[in-house]
């Protein structure tokens, strides 16, 4: 690995996936990578995505001094980050103390793509974290893509950054919700992130208790199909739920369809709705407080009924339980790299088998030892899950040791 | 999961009944020597005795009807019934989860901190004093502030509440007190003729209080007299910055001169007249 020298070397890694990941950890630990061969094999559409590019820019925004580099194919970046400033005032694009980022019709991912890395950015940014997401790509629900839904986010992982010490001022404003729009592609919602407890370095947590379910809560929502499918889908989980949780509440949120710019030549003036659909978002709290979350929205193409996708949501919800430890595979990846930004100290936390055996989070223990950070120590319970033991770096908030 | 929360039956197990017997007809005759007999029913031969897990305070009648016969044939093994309760949800407290699951902050990890209303039921008795203390403070304030409006010369009143024109204008000093500008009572629109009327009153008024004054010697204050413009006339939008343009000539006075020069500098001391 680089030598702790005054400029470290650039980190270099290959491939599409995890280039957020990747990025986020760059931004954190302040080194420059070099990510090639983006879809360099694809014939269509090779290079970066369209919602990669808009990470990009969002990241270019929330940061001062970052500095990016594509090739001509966009099939490299490079990527050497700045300090992450947040909606510091005369930074940026801000209206209202907001930065406003649009998301473009071409996205196919849902706004949580682009939030739960800013949720991991905000707590070391020097200024509070405020971006409004908007445009005509902001999905809120969840997609095919495999992202939650922007409830999930505010009900099942922002409330994990408590345990780490950050709690004060986070909000998650949902202006204006949207499934996905046609072919999957786009939507008309407006998503406001409010992030506003910056921490110079987060806390060092033992999680070791799941603990047993209390209680189930829950958001069905509908944008501009009939809110008797919120009624319906409601009805099919909590016909599977009630027996084993009684205390199971599930909320409905019914809304009009967004509109967004039609794009016509010859009118241009022109409106049309998008993003019709319905979805659900579960959440089960245990009485230690842990959460297991579960997703789920109707296809673009539609096609399947409420009741079906109620009761998937529901079992995949009870699968998540089942699973078990202290963070769910949606949530595992964000808690494990706040532990490893934090204090120079050994923080524990259960996980399931499946969820430290996921592909994502075994790229991700690769990902932190090639940004330097310490390897993790795991030993099997008594239960069958493993304890992951992490030492943080103290890297923490780079722009609150220099400021 | 709730606890199986079923019938319960009592075990019937009658291993003194014998001597249970006598000791209960002797009860019995000590009893009625003292009171008024009693008609006793007799015990059905096999007591299926049901007894709820939730047991309602009932009424006299019932349990006169009711088939309880007394503590009498437990060999003292205690039951332990375990009722698992759950909270409640009344629509209120629903609407209050709802509130605070789908606001836009994250869910606190507590879970729904239940406001609980504040407890009024103990200072429920000396409220009513406490109201009726409060309400004669009130009152009390009121007249002193506004007990100029109860002149008797201006029209008979003995009365605290104010009415007719006395009461807009306790009204007024209310609002006023509160932090109203203007007055709620004044007329904002009327025929000009009338305001033309109102204005020469006041005006007359003041100006016999003057004369009045005067005439027995009385100093007052300065009298006021209303500006004419209070803002200075807004420009012509395509007009100049300074002066007046009237036939094509641009005019400046004195004072626009000043403004562009600005205030004029003095040598401190000597050297006036020296070269320049």
């Amino acid at each position: 690995m680089a030598a702790p020298t005054s400029a470290p070397q650039t980190l270099k890694f290959t491939g599409s996936k995890y280039l957020i990941q990747r990025l986020v950890l760059a931004t954190l630990t302040g080194r420059a990578i070099r990510v090639s061969q983006i879809r360099a094999s694809s014939h269509t559409s090779p290079g970066l995505a369209a919602h990669e590019v808009s990470f990009l820019r969002l990241l270019e925004s929330i940061t001062n001094g970052s500095h990016i580099e594509f090739s001509y194919t966009g099939t490299t970046l490079l990527y050497k980050p700045g300090l992450i400033t947040g909606a510091a005032t005369g930074h940026g694009l801000t209206t209202g103390g907001a930065i406003r980022h649009e998301l473009p019709a071409d996205c196919t991912r849902s706004a949580s793509y682009f939030l739960i890395p800013l949720c991991l950015l905000a707590p070391f940014s020097k200024a509070q974290m405020n971006v409004l997401l908007t445009g005509p790509g902001v999905i809120t629900s969840a997609t095919e893509t495999g992202d939650v839904s922007v409830d999930t986010i505010r009900t099942a992982i922002l409330p994990l950054f408590k345990s780490f010490g950050i709690e004060r001022n986070l909000e998650l404003r949902i202006l204006r919700r949207s499934n996905a729009g046609r072919d999957g592609k786009g939507g008309g919602g407006e998503v406001q992130l409010v992030f506003d407890h910056q921490v110079r370095l987060p806390k060092t947590i033992h999680l070791l208790d799941a603990g047993r379910i209390k209680r189930v809560r829950g958001v069905a929502y509908s944008t501009g199909v009939a809110g008797a499918n919120n009624a319906r889908l409601i009805e099919a989980a909590r016909g599977v739920l009630n027996d084993l949780v009684p205390d199971t509440y599930i909320f409905s949120d019914i809304s009009s369809a967004p509109l967004v710019a039609g794009l016509e030549k010859n009118n241009p003036g022109a409106k049309r709705k998008t993003g019709l659909g319905f979805g659900l978002s579960l959440v089960a709290e245990s009485n230690t407080n842990m959460l297991y979350s579960a997703d789920i929205a109707s296809l673009p193409a539609g096609g399947e009924a409420p009741e079906d996708l109620g009761r998937k949501c529901a079992y995949q919800l009870l699968e998540s339980i089942e699973a078990g430890g202290c963070a769910s595979g949606v949530a595992a990846t964000s808690v494990l790299t706040l532990m490893a930004m934090g204090s120079e100290d050994v923080g524990r936390i259960t996980l399931s088998k499946d969820v430290v055996g996921s592909e994502q989070v075994v790229q991700l223990a690769r990902d932190l030892r090639g940004f330097g950070m310490s390897g993790w120590g795991m030993r099997e319970d008594d239960d069958g899950e493993i304890v992951v033991s992490i030492v943080g770096k103290g890297v923490g908030n780079v722009g609150r040791k220099i400021a | 999961m709730a606890a199986p929360t079923g019938k319960r039956k009592r075990d019937d197990s009658d291993d003194g009944s014998e001597d249970e017997g006598a000791v209960r007809a002797r009860f019995q005759r000590a009893f009625e020597a003292k009171f008024k007999p009693l008609d006793v029913r007799k015990p059905s031969p096999s007591p299926e005795l049901i007894v709820d897990d939730i047991e309602d305070d009932e009424d006299e009648e019932d349990l006169e009807t009711s088939d309880w016969e007394g503590l009498s044939d437990d060999d003292g093994a205690v039951e332990v019934v375990e009722l698992a309760v759950f909270p409640s949800h009344d629509a209120s407290a629903i609407e209050r989860e709802k509130k605070a699951f789908m606001s836009s902050r994250p869910p606190t990890l507590e879970g729904s901190a239940v406001r609980q209303p504040a407890t009024t039921k103990e200072v429920a008795a000396d409220d009513t004093e406490e109201k009726a203390n409060l309400q004669h403070d009130l009152a009390l304030q009121r007249l002193l502030k506004e007990s100029h409006l109860l002149d008797p010369n201006s029209s008979t009143r003995s009365n605290i509440n104010v009415e007719g024109r006395g009461r807009l204008k306790a009204l007024d000093l209310r609002l006023k007190d509160l932090g109203a500008k203007a007055p709620v009572s004044t007329q904002e629109k009327m025929p000009l003729a009338h305001r033309k009327g109102i204005t020469a009153k006041v005006v007359g008024r003041e100006g016999k209080r003057r004369q009045e004054a005067a005439e027995s010697g009385i100093v007052l204050e300065k009298a006021k007299f209303a500006t004419k413009f209070s803002k200075p006339r807004e420009k012509a939008i395509a007009g100049p910055m300074v002066g007046k343009f009237k036939g094509g000539t641009l005019s400046l006075g004195k004072q626009d001169l000043r403004t562009i020069q600005g205030p004029k500098q003095r040598g401190r001391g000597g050297r006036r007249g020296g070269k320049r």
